[in-house]
């Protein structure tokens, strides 16, 4: 336009980016993605395997082992997916492909419940690890406060965004893995061998056994020790050739997982009795691998592993409370950035550059579920709870999407492929994926009917999802004009 | 010696200009002058709050700038420079892991003199470079 014209109202400058794609680098490896996905899942073991034993009793090894089934297929369906859909969100990402927005809405508000949780329950469990320094961090009281200052203390590291070293991340992993190594070969050696009735009794003796509904909630809990599955999925857009690594990090996490796990539970039930290792108030319900570190029959190993353990499971819980709070706050950009979640939640700090307001108010939330724990120590298997059904509903989402894909879109390139096809229709059809479904959502709804407060406090928050969901929907429709609603349709947003 | 691919890492400071004149010098001494590639880069690093491909606008504008500069500098030794945004966690990692990529045969980096707790100071970018370069790296320190 000539600068001599006068500027119309109607004309626009345009000035178009010169450069207008940047580069991502993408630099994550196999021990990256690994020492993130297990600093999730492996830490549940520091919480869960208590829980579980609350309800599972003597039962407690072969609920975690029927859950460890469960969580293989979930580890393939993801393999896949993130394989296929080498992007962060998920379960999410997944459902917004197979399906639509909203499935894949549905997908990400359960999976940020979940965050939610994992932030709740993995500070709640810290104090319990220190009481083993400072016994008054045992008392409920002084236990929820110092949760509360924990998640409040990372809310702030995170608004601020300081530096986390992946490599001090690995270190950290690798420590922990030796150290449960440790703890089960010692277990093994020390307790196990010399005495392998106590854990036939433990396990099938009198008042040990649990009843049958009991056994089926026992295995519902015990999804509760491999829920972290999405942690490498989520970290898709940031690893080097995501089709090999993310496939081989599910696989090394699927052997160190259920060997460990497995592990731990039959050591632990051969240190104590089942209602020892449940009880979250007298026994070791919330730092059940203290106990079995506290059971050590030589005095110098107790001296070494009880104050060791204690360390670790408190670094470990930690770096799980912030794995939750940096997942929570990605998974609400990228919901933000595909239109199905308002914008304010990934508004970025001018100072600090990080989405400050979604930092803030998921970690209020998490606080808030923490309230229970000032009255009532024992609130924390709802907690549990409570993880389980956002995150089995996020699960079985994703293996719903990873079957739909499979129909609908066969011919989309699969860098990995689960096994156990089936051909229906000329589609290929993964039992993994329907098996897994099944599980999942059987699973799901074992927890809906016999747990009240998971049940309402999950289903307020989905519904509050859901309002908001669709409010943010009518009104953006409303403010967009009509041929950027064509185009948004266009691109799928 | 021979420095046919040459990346020039930028951050907007007053040395970035420097750090490009000496490249392109350096690239100006080779026989086969048309052959001789430089790069520059500024990389934009994204908290882990984020996920990487957030687009965080003022910070994509300011590393836009930044390498506009270095370009009208480059234009002013007569040398045609190809130039590169990247988002990345950490920026060592990144600058590293793009001349690998690119196959560069030098690293040109322009420093400044700056203090952290009264010792000189050369940050964590600089040392990790130095420590993993694939290549020759120069530093230019004014």
């Amino acid at each position: 336009m000539s600068d001599t014209l006068p500027t119309k109202p109607g004309d626009k400058v345009f000035r178009p980016r010169r450069i207008k794609y940047f580069h991502l680098k993408r630099v994550l490896g196999i021990p990256g993605l690994f020492s993130a996905g297990y600093g999730n899942v492996g830490s549940s073991i520091y919480y869960a395997l208590g829980i579980v034993a609350l309800t599972a009793l003597g039962a407690t090894p072969i609920a975690l082992g029927a859950a460890g089934i469960i969580y293989i297929f979930n580890s393939l369906a993801y393999a896949e997916g993130a394989a296929m859909i080498p992007e962060g969100g998920g379960s999410a990402s997944f459902a917004r492909h197979a399906f639509n927005n909203l499935v894949g809405f549905i997908a990400g508000w359960a999976l940020m419940l979940s965050y939610i949780a994992t932030i709740a329950i993995s500070a709640y469990t810290v104090p319990p690890y220190l009481s083993y320094f400072w016994p008054v961090l045992s008392e409920p009281v002084v236990s929820t406060l110092m949760s509360i200052g924990i998640i409040v203390l990372l809310m702030i590291v995170n608004v601020m965004g300081v530096k986390e070293s992946s490599r001090l991340n690995i270190v950290f992993i690798v420590v922990d893995i030796i150290t449960q190594i440790a703890i089960v070969v010692l277990g093994i050696v020390f307790i196990l061998r010399v005495n392998p009735g106590v854990l036939m009794e433990n396990m099938f003796g009198e008042g040990n056994w649990p009843s049958t509904p009991n056994f089926i909630m026992g295995i519902a809990i015990a999804a509760l020790c491999f829920t972290g599955v999405e942690t490498v999925s989520q970290l898709a857009e940031e690893t080097r050739k995501p089709a090999e690594r993310i496939p081989r990090a599910y696989f090394l996490m699927i052997i160190v997982v259920l060997v460990l796990f497995s592990g731990i539970s039959i050591v632990a039930l051969s240190a104590m009795t089942p209602q020892m290792l449940g009880d979250p108030v007298n026994g070791w319900g919330r730092d059940p691998v203290a106990g079995i570190a506290a059971n050590l029959p030589i005095a110098e190993l107790r001296n070494i592993f009880a104050p060791l353990v204690a360390v670790l499971a408190a670094s470990i819980l930690l770096t799980a409370t912030n794995a939750g709070l940096l997942g929570i706050s990605r998974l609400t950009y990228n919901l933000s950035t595909h239109k199905q979640f308002p914008s304010i939640f990934s508004r970025i700090h001018k100072r600090y550059r990080t989405p400050y307001i979604s930092i803030i108010l998921f970690c209020v939330v998490a606080m808030c579920l923490l309230i229970p724990g000032f009255t009532r120590p024992g609130f924390f298997s709802d907690l549990g709870a409570l993880y389980v059904f956002g995150s089995l509903l996020g699960f079985s989402l994703a293996h719903a999407a990873i079957l739909s894909l499979r129909i609908n879109q066969p011919d989309v390139p699969r860098p990995f492929k689960m096994g156990w096809n089936i051909s229906i229709k000329g589609k290929e059809i993964s039992l993994v994926t329907f098996f897994g479904l099944i599980a999942n959502g059987g699973i799901w709804i074992v927890i809906l009917i016999t747990q009240p407060f998971s049940r309402w406090a999950g289903i307020a928050w989905m519904v509050a999802g859901l309002i908001i969901y669709f409010l943010f929907r009518i009104r953006k429709k409303s403010d967009t004009p009509d041929w950027q609603i064509e185009r948004e349709k266009e691109k799928g947003l | 010696m021979p420095y046919s691919k040459i990346l020039v890492p930028v951050v907007g400071t007053e040395v970035d200009g420097e750090a490009m004149k000496l490249a392109c010098r350096l690239a100006k001494n080779e026989k086969e002058k048309e052959k001789s590639k430089i790069w520059a880069v500024s990389v934009v690093a994204i908290k882990r709050a984020l996920p990487l491909d957030a687009e965080i606008d003022s910070e994509i504008k300011r590393a836009e700038s930044v390498l506009d500069r270095v370009q009208s500098v480059a234009e002013e030794e007569e040398f045609e420079i190809e130039t590169d945004v990247l988002q990345a966690r950490e920026v060592g990692p990144a600058i590293v892991d793009e001349a690998v990529e690119r196959g560069v045969s030098l690293i040109v980096m322009g420093i400044i003199y700056k203090r952290q707790f009264g010792q000189f100071s050369l940050g964590d970018v600089v040392p990790y470079v130095l420590k993993n370069s694939p290549c020759p790296v120069i530093l230019y320190q004014q």
